[in-house]
């Protein structure tokens, strides 16, 4: 990195804010995708930490005016190598900029970038007000969950990332500051140039700041864990709850084998003796009698597809335990993943989309996983390591799955993103006028194609 | 046959999210969803199992305000087979002594019964006091931070007991009482089932009055407590700092640094 450069950035964050030793950084280089696809990351490169979005701005402009690549990194949970500098560069942390405020009178938050989910879950809380989205990890950091549209499991009812974000401040590639939408439920003001930023995974834009919205606390919530001896009558079961009028705030499918071994990793225990498939229910209404109900409705359905008896959590530290557990099903298989998927169907076709990635698995003789967010038809297959396997043998399994989710009208991503490992996919999900389309949008945005150089668009 | 074991259970704030007033050194009680104590849940577990085991019934019983009723219910779901709540003004400001006396009185009330379990201490309070309090106004042998039991039958127990220093083989007669540690076993969750037909059952509640001929009056809630809060404090909380030292006296002012902030002797 040239020294000059270097120089110039301590002047705009303080030398204490820019770092130069690789030791010092290397958990900056890499995120949360599993090591067989993750891109090798540059290592000449420059850790900025900016306080503010004046110094984005300035550190944008300088990048913009020296050509020089910027990797914008928020939490690093990311699972497709989106924020790993994979040529030389500044990588812009925004982990400083952290402030939170909640208006409870207009039920949102506005959060600068490096807010963690975790945070604004408990400031939220504190305020007697309820973020339901949880994309797993709570350290996963604002600007990121926004740049990267995050789903996971409480998007059935409140939707995912996009769906919350009511206002944006984005500092362009060329160091312009762009406040879009605020405080506002309604706003039709010309173009949404604010959800062209949300899910563009850093290459549009720096995010740095963002009104959320938020919800009121629910006056009693449950989970529900439903034991099914297989899995097909579990899956038909959830079409059924849905059609029923029951909006659940999460509809997860999980299988015995996945979450016992999550809860040993984490010191837990899986609540469930019986069955061997499992419809994990978060449910949130304002009374106690309407979940109950709710309970009740769900449970004969689901004993119309033959299920067992279903246990709930009522407390707060039980049902976090059973989402725990759900959440970290990755961190538990991830020494053994070549690669977590995340396709997504429409939600009628999950079964079929299950049936088919089974064949798969039976012609390829090897062992894939399969969980996730059975309500929004978005699952998660992991390709595992196999002795002996190649690379390609790999590729060809991803390939077969992708192909699978196409077929039945989906897409190869619904909430990891393409980031750097899925571009070469992309052809599978979107058309060449859509891409290109992308790219004119980068280039009117990142002239001089400085900002996550070589992610998403191919 | 069997056992009747009897588990008391306190309805107490989620601890981890209710506020403290601060100025008056109280739980802003509203602030937080009441939920049975964490403790209690293992106490209850071990007795369901016996209960499982052996045969028997097991009873719980509270003392609290109207709203414990929601933790009784709970212990319903979880296998209890009858639930009492103990529910009065007079009851009211207790102490760890006036609490056992009250739920001593209570379990007097009730007749026979064998083996009392009780969590190790209450979120809330934390004082471990009134499992081997209740016992000693009993008149029966007690063990306190049971880790594991070993074997139980109609007329005695064998337990393991954790006391920090080392683990204790202790074998009691019965009728006794135990306090267990979470580490004696993972609560199990009710099954909807279950639940829904606590939400049905009928809670006996039941007033001073009902107390009357097994009790002194004057023992129970604020008149029969001789704790006194002299005054309540709270640790206060120190934010995060980074210093970067360099040069080649770094060490020795990290150390100077850390000395001055009194974490380093």
């Amino acid at each position: 990195m040239d020294k000059n450069i270097v120089n110039e950035l301590k002047g705009i964050v303080g030398e204490e804010w820019v770092i130069e030793d690789i030791d010092r950084m290397l958990g900056y280089l890499v995120d949360e995708t599993a090591e067989l696809v993750r891109p090798p990351p540059s290592r000449d490169v420059v850790l900025v930490k900016p306080q503010a979005t004046s110094e984005v701005s300035e550190i944008l402009r300088l990048a913009n005016k020296y050509r020089v690549p910027v990797f914008p990194r928020g939490g690093g949970t990311g699972l497709v190598g989106g924020c790993i500098p994979i040529s030389g560069g500044i990588i812009l942390s925004l982990e400083r900029m952290d402030r939170i405020e909640i208006d409870r009178d207009n039920l949102m938050a506005v959060t600068e970038a490096g807010v963690t989910l975790g945070r604004l879950i408990e400031e939220a809380d504190r305020a007697g007000l309820f973020f339901p989205a949880h994309p797993g990890d709570e350290g996963a950091q604002i600007g990121g969950l926004i740049a990267c549209n995050a789903g996971g499991a409480r998007a059935v009812r409140t939707g995912v990332m996009r769906n919350y974000v009511k206002g944006l401040e984005v500092v362009l590639p060329t160091g312009e500051v762009l406040d879009l939408g605020g405080k506002l439920i309604k706003n039709n003001t010309g173009y949404s140039l604010m959800h062209l930023f949300i899910g563009s995974e850093g290459t549009l834009g720096v995010i740095t700041k963002a009104v959320i919205r938020l919800y009121p606390k629910f006056g009693a919530t449950a989970t529900l864990i439903i034991p099914f001896n297989d899995r097909k009558n579990a899956v038909k079961s959830v079409p059924k709850i849905l059609q029923s009028g029951i909006i659940p705030l999460a509809l997860e499918y999980v299988e015995k084998d996945l979450v016992e071994k999550s809860a040993k990793r984490l010191g837990l225990t899986w609540p469930c003796r019986d069955g061997k498939a499992f419809l994990l229910i978060i449910l949130a209404e304002a009374d106690e009698d309407t979940v109950y109900l709710q309970c009740e409705k769900i449970d004969s359905i689901c004993k119309e597809n033959g299920s067992l008896e279903p246990l709930i959590a009522e407390s707060r530290r039980e049902q976090e335990s059973i989402l725990k557990i759900r959440s970290e099903i990755y961190s538990a298989l991830k020494p053994e993943t070549v690669d977590i998927l995340d396709v997504a169907v429409p939600p009628a076709s999950v079964g079929e989309l299950m049936d088919k990635i089974d064949e798969i698995e039976r012609r390829y003789g090897t062992y894939i996983p399969v969980y996730g967010h059975v309500g929004d038809g978005n699952l998660h297959p992991h390709v595992m390591r196999k002795e002996g396997w190649s690379m390609e043998q790999y590729e060809k399994i991803k390939e077969e799955i992708y192909m699978a989710a196409t077929e039945l009208g989906g897409v190869i991503t619904g909430e990891h993103g393409v980031g750097y490992i899925r571009r070469k996919y992309l052809r599978l999900s979107l058309s060449e006028e859509e891409i290109e389309v992308m790219r004119k949008l980068k280039k009117l945005f990142d002239p001089n194609n400085i900002l996550n150089p070589g992610k998403v668009v191919p | 046959m069997g056992l009747h074991v009897i588990v008391p259970v306190k309805y107490v704030p989620d601890i981890e999210k209710v506020r403290f007033d601060v100025k008056s050194g109280r739980i802003d009680r509203s602030s937080a969803p009441g939920e049975i104590n964490p403790f209690d849940l293992n106490a209850l577990e071990a007795a369901v199992r016996i209960k499982e085991k052996l045969g028997g019934t097991v009873t719980a019983i509270s003392m609290g305000p109207p709203q414990a009723e929601s933790a009784l219910r709970d212990a319903l779901a979880r296998g209890v087979d009858r639930a009492i709540l103990l529910t009065d003004k007079r009851f009211a400001g207790a102490d760890t002594l006036a609490t056992s006396y009250t739920l001593a009185c209570a379990i007097r009330k009730l007749g026979s019964f064998d083996l009392i379990i009780c969590g190790e201490k209450t979120v809330d309070g934390d004082t471990g006091q009134v499992g081997p309090e209740i016992a000693e106004h009993l008149g029966i042998p007690h063990i306190a931070y049971v880790s594991e039991i070993r074997e139980v039958s109609n007329d005695r127990i064998l337990v393991v007991s954790d006391l920090g220093d080392g683990y204790y083989l202790v074998e009691m007669k019965l009728p006794g009482l135990i306090a267990v540690t979470k580490d004696i076993n993972v609560p199990r969750l009710p099954t909807l089932r279950d639940k829904l037909r606590a939400r049905k059952a009928i809670i006996e509640v039941w007033s001073a009055d009902e107390l009357v001929d097994v009790a002194d009056v004057s023992r129970f809630g604020y008149v029969g407590s001789p704790t006194i809060v002299h005054r309540v404090f709270f640790p206060s909380e120190r934010g995060r700092k980074a210093i970067i030292f360099r040069g080649v006296d770094a060490v020795d002012k990290l150390v100077e640094v850390l000395i001055e902030e009194g974490l380093l002797g």
